[in-house]
């Protein structure tokens, strides 16, 4: 070898060449023999999905790399490579340094086993030997704060208080490439914090550290590059600010994807119950449906006023479903009058998923004349420069008589938009604010 | 290949450790669990074999004796293949959460059944004291080994059968029928002199039962076989060692996707 090549894998802690994983999921398991036995006469009904196809990249000594995508785009799939549990099935995986094998903390630990046998136990698992855990378990104990409890069985401890012992040992398991799940940065606001201290830690002492979720405030705060996988491919992979950006813009067009399917789905679903029903069953179906038609057609013409639909609308009248923090959204309500009115209250309010009303108005409130909209049959409300951020909001709208209390036609929340914010501030709501 | 973990040795004893503890702690009798179970074991079939059907006076003397050697030696097998089975698929988060070689996880719960063998061969030289038959050098050096031999075949079994258990669930309740099957074709509770004698090469064929006959014959009755014969046994022994650590290293691969 050169020394122009050994320098360049000094410089990297990992390289990874043209991987791919491919898994055989079956239609239905086959666990026992018998099963097995049975189905040597069957035709063999398994599908091929390819969690990874061709992926390249290098992670250089000391770098703090981040990788992030939805769930099931393959990145735990990309960790578990790394740490070894999977073999790929094509490519290859170099990696200079001693690696942190483990994805979860606290691997090993037996409830029936003192706190003190499950720090060795796991301690030797991740790859200490011995004596240098005799040496290490003073400062192991003291990091998790539980010098009391260390002779007591793991099964009395608090979930806390688990947690707190196994992060303890895995920090102490001191290795040149460490290997983080999200799964590691979960429990109290106290314990994140720490967590985040320790990573501080081995960015100061040089250390390779792969953190994979889906958090992109934390990649951004933290990594130095960052990776975006979807669907098994490295879509984009650089600065994790731009990365983080490009994963947000995904996540808006996915969503808009998924809230449309989800729909399509609930009317198929509907119409293969409908046509599953045989006989009896399917006669005494249709006549309910046919009952249920004339008995909303008679409160319709009860109602002076009915809300027939809700749409969301971007400031160029298209419709969609997600939006961006300070875009401009229109909701528009359409409804239908039955009587001869000329005055009408329409009003408005969104919920967040924590089902706080985050604003509410109405017509009535706000000294609007509603006759032009009692003529066009909808209304629009508009919200300019939306100060919302990343959530799922509900609405309600109403349409009431002159006076608020008469109630016409009320649609409590069954429409949902979503909001994406792209900084990284925190919080419920943007303020706009300066510094001096 | 990238080094993940060094410290194998510790690893496997750590483990074993464990499931020693784990085994043998909550209970109020502890580690004597371990020792009572073939006692129990002896003291049931003595008394069906030499006082009911009196196997004693079929030309082996020492017939009690023969018992407790041959029932520890099976119980080690039954044991420790039962564990080494079963060792991935209780030990699952060892195989999908982290990286350690395989083959530890299934030498670990082996080892386990080897500590209890192990303990258990006080309880055989009390026997043996209590018989006042002392075996010579050469006996207890013969019978150490085919314990060994037979330490190495239910690790073998083991890597066989621990990631085929991953697979199919129900090879636990199979081996279950197949040990009490096997404890009746080995001789265990008869001598080996009561099969007619055509029939006797057909029983050793078993290294199961080559095993346990021939270490007791040497403990016992200070008998050796022929070398000629324990050659065969011997390389038979490693060539099925070799034949298993292949067959493990290449099912081990998918064991973290079936599991």
């Amino acid at each position: 070898m050169t020394s122009k090549e050994n320098n360049k894998e000094i410089l990297n802690a990992i390289e990874v060449k043209n991987i791919s994983k491919k898994f055989t999921i079956p239609h239905d398991k086959v666990s026992t023999l018998k099963g097995a036995f049975v189905n040597l006469f069957k035709k063999n009904n398994s599908e091929i999905f390819y969690a990874l196809s061709d992926v390249s990249f290098e992670i250089k000594k000391g770098e703090f790399f981040g990788i992030i995508g939805r769930n099931g785009s393959g990145k735990s799939t990309l960790l578990k490579i790394l740490a070894g549990i999977y073999r790929p099935n094509k490519g290859v995986v170099k990696i200079n340094g001693r690696i942190s094998p483990f994805l979860e903390l606290g691997i090993g630990f037996n409830p029936e086993l003192s706190g003190r046998d499950n720090v060795y136990l796991n301690a030797t698992v991740l790859g200490l030997t011995k004596k240098e855990i005799d040496r290490k378990f003073d400062s192991i104990v003291a990091f998790s704060e539980l010098e009391r409890f260390i002779d007591q069985k793991l099964k009395n401890y608090s979930s806390g208080m688990n947690v707190r012992l196994a992060f303890s040992v895995a920090i102490h398991a001191n290795r040149d490439i460490l290997l983080m799940d999200e799964v590691l940065a979960v429990g109290d606001a106290n314990f994140q914090s720490k967590c985040l201290a320790e990573f501080a830690h081995y960015k100061e002492m040089g250390k390779t550290v792969v953190l994979v979720t889906h958090d992109i405030s934390t990649v951004q705060r933290y990594c130095d590059r960052a990776m975006l996988v979807r669907n098994g491919r490295i879509e984009m992979i650089g600065n994790p600010e731009e990365v983080g950006n490009e994963y947000i813009y995904q996540n808006m067009s996915d969503e808009e994807k998924r809230i449309y399917s989800e729909e399509k789905r609930k009317i198929n679903q509907a119409e293969e119950d409908l046509a599953s029903l045989k006989g009896q069953a399917l006669e005494n179906e249709l006549k309910r449906i046919e009952d249920e038609k004339i008995k909303l057609e008679e409160e319709k013409k009860n109602k002076i006023a009915e809300i027939t639909e809700v749409k969301f609308l971007d400031k160029d009248g298209k419709e969609k479903n997600v939006f961006e923090t300070g875009e401009d959204i229109t909701i528009r309500v359409y409804f239908k009058k039955r009587k001869n009115i000329d005055k009408l209250n329409f009003g408005i309010a969104l919920f967040n998923q924590e089902n706080n009303c985050i604003f509410g108005t109405n017509t009535f409130i706000n000294k609007i004349n509603t006759s032009q909209m009692l003529k066009n049959g909808f209304f629009n409300i508009n919200y300019k420069g939306v100060s919302l951020r990343t959530n799922s909001y509900y609405i309600q709208a109403g349409i009431w008589g002159d006076i608020v209390t008469v109630n016409y036609d009320f649609l409590s929340k069954s429409k949902i938009f979503k909001v994406f914010t792209k900084d990284q501030n925190i919080g419920i709501i943007n303020i706009n604010h300066s510094w001096n | 290949m990238i080094k993940r973990h060094e410290n194998y040795r510790e690893l496997v004893l750590r483990l074993a450790k464990t499931d020693f503890k784990l085994r043998y702690h909550g209970s109020a009798l502890g580690y004597l669990w371990a020792i009572l179970k073939p006692l129990l074991m002896f003291t049931v079939l003595n008394f069906v074999f030499s006082s009911l059907f009196n196997f004693r006076n079929s030309g082996t003397p020492y017939y009690p004796l023969e018992l407790i050697t041959a029932i520890l030696l099976f119980q080690f097998f039954s044991e420790g293949t039962t564990s080494g089975m079963n060792s991935l698929v209780s030990k699952a988060q060892l195989v999908t959460k982290i990286y350690v070689p395989r083959w530890t996880i299934v030498l670990g719960s082996t080892v386990n059944a080897l500590f209890v063998f192990c303990m258990n061969l006080i309880v055989l030289a009390v026997f043996l004291v209590a018989y006042s038959k002392l075996p010579s050098l050469l006996g207890v050096v013969m019978f150490l080994v085919y314990s060994m031999l037979l330490y190495v075949l239910i690790v073998s079994f083991s890597l066989i059968t621990a990631p085929l258990f991953v697979r199919f669930r129900d090879l636990s309740m199979i081996w279950e029928i197949l040990l009490s099957v096997l404890m009746y074709a080995a001789p265990i509770v008869y001598p080996l002199s009561m099969i007619p004698e055509k029939f006797r090469h057909l029983v050793l064929i078993n290294p199961l039962s080559f095993i346990i006959h021939f270490a007791k014959q040497a403990l016992i009755s200070n008998d050796f076989t022929k070398f000629s014969h324990f050659a065969i046994l011997f390389l038979g022994v490693a060539s099925i060692a070799t034949v298993s650590f292949l067959i493990f290293k290449k099912s081990e691969r998918s064991v973290a996707e079936l599991i």
